[in-house]
């Protein structure tokens, strides 16, 4: 079992130090380990990513974040990146990184991901420059999410965005901002290869739970989605599908047990 | 354009919708704020703010950023402050 706690969207600066604090300091009481779904400043200055990797410093277990739309207004993304990484944060854009815990591999897959909407309400790759450039944003980020899924060699893979996959967990947001939001490139990119949670923030008004078309679990932790200072979500690698039973359900078109089966077949 | 189509224009500019959308771009893009995620009400003569941020200081810049766009409207800020506390569960994922 893998306990994995995570949040997004804490807009830290030098007025909020200390605010998640209290509660991390009994983090390895929760979790094997913390991610953070992006928007971690309030809008991306180098003084907030201070606040950001002295909150985060000397926690007892892993921390591994992506990047969301906040933290690149001041267009300093890079150095806020490279900043967290000196602080011991594994910050993911495109890549991924697999920790072992007691024998078992954790693969986490990140990119901060981009909108572009949701299938029959979405953009396309088509008409004015800035369309095409929006929408081609998106298509890039995803592919690299896929590819980056892909290269995990690991027991449990989760996914992690800014920007939500799927339109389940935007239920509060209102629906004509739903392309701002998310895309749903990121869920065919995380449902091709196949995981066994997608977390997500951005949606401030949203809701926690969702589902991917293919059957993947989304979480919308954005934090006041959740109300607390993390949420805790336990992998129970224990109940591993094996072919034969996988073969039985695959009747369901979508279903979990063939998303499931396709992770365990793959590694 | 004459100076009665000028104040025409203006009224329509002026509904409430518009004063609604003006107030949530400056509260998105005034580095003070820096909030996309607080909802603005308009009603005659009132201005709803909601929505959640992390510390009473960013709510009461809220109000003030209001202010200064919207000097005539009545200021009803019901954003509330982030629960930051440890959970009490957890949610196993089988």
């Amino acid at each position: 079992m893998i306990r994995i706690a995570a949040v997004g969207d804490i807009h830290l600066d030098d007025g909020a130090r200390g605010r998640l604090r209290p509660a991390l300091e009994h983090l390895p009481n929760h979790a094997d380990v913390l991610l953070l779904a992006g928007d971690l400043t309030r809008h991306g200055t180098l003084d907030q990513a201070h606040a950001v990797a002295d909150e985060f410093a000397d926690l007892a277990v892993p921390v591994v974040a992506v990047l969301g739309n906040h933290d690149y207004h001041a267009d300093q993304q890079d150095a806020i990146t490279a900043l967290l990484r000196e602080h011991g944060i594994t910050v993911l854009e495109g890549d991924g990184v697999v920790l072992e815990f007691g024998g078992e591999r954790l693969g986490i897959a990140g990119v901060k991901g981009f909108g572009g909407g949701f299938a029959g309400k979405c953009g396309s790759d088509f008409g004015e420059p800035e369309m095409k450039a929006f929408i081609r944003h998106t298509k890039a980020i995803a592919a690299g999410l896929g590819d980056a899924l892909a290269a995990l060699d690991c027991d449990q893979r989760v996914a992690l965005t800014h920007y939500a996959p799927v339109n389940d967990t935007l239920r509060g947001e209102p629906p004509e901002i739903f392309p701002f939001l998310g895309s749903y490139l990121l869920a065919e990119a995380i449902d091709h290869v196949g995981a066994d949670l997608a977390v997500h923030g951005h949606a401030h008004l949203g809701t926690e739970h969702g589902i991917t078309p293919g059957g993947v679990r989304v979480r919308n932790v954005a934090q006041p989605v959740i109300r607390k200072a993390y949420a805790v979500y336990c992998l129970d690698g224990s109940d591993t599908v094996s072919p034969d039973t996988a073969a039985g359900e695959m009747g369901r078109p979508g279903g979990r047990i063939t998303a499931h089966s396709g992770t365990r077949g793959s590694h | 354009m004459t100076h009665d189509a000028a104040k025409h224009d203006a009224a329509k500019h002026d509904a409430p919708q518009y004063a609604a959308m003006r107030l949530q771009q400056a509260l998105a893009e005034d580095p003070r704020t820096a909030e996309l995620g607080i909802k603005v009400t308009v009603r005659p003569g009132e201005v709803f703010l909601r929505g959640e941020v992390m510390t009473e200081e960013r709510r009461d810049r809220l109000a003030e950023v209001v202010a200064e766009h919207a000097p005539d409207l009545r200021i009803h800020n019901e954003v509330r402050l982030a629960d930051c506390a440890e959970p009490t569960g957890e949610e196993t994922l089988r």
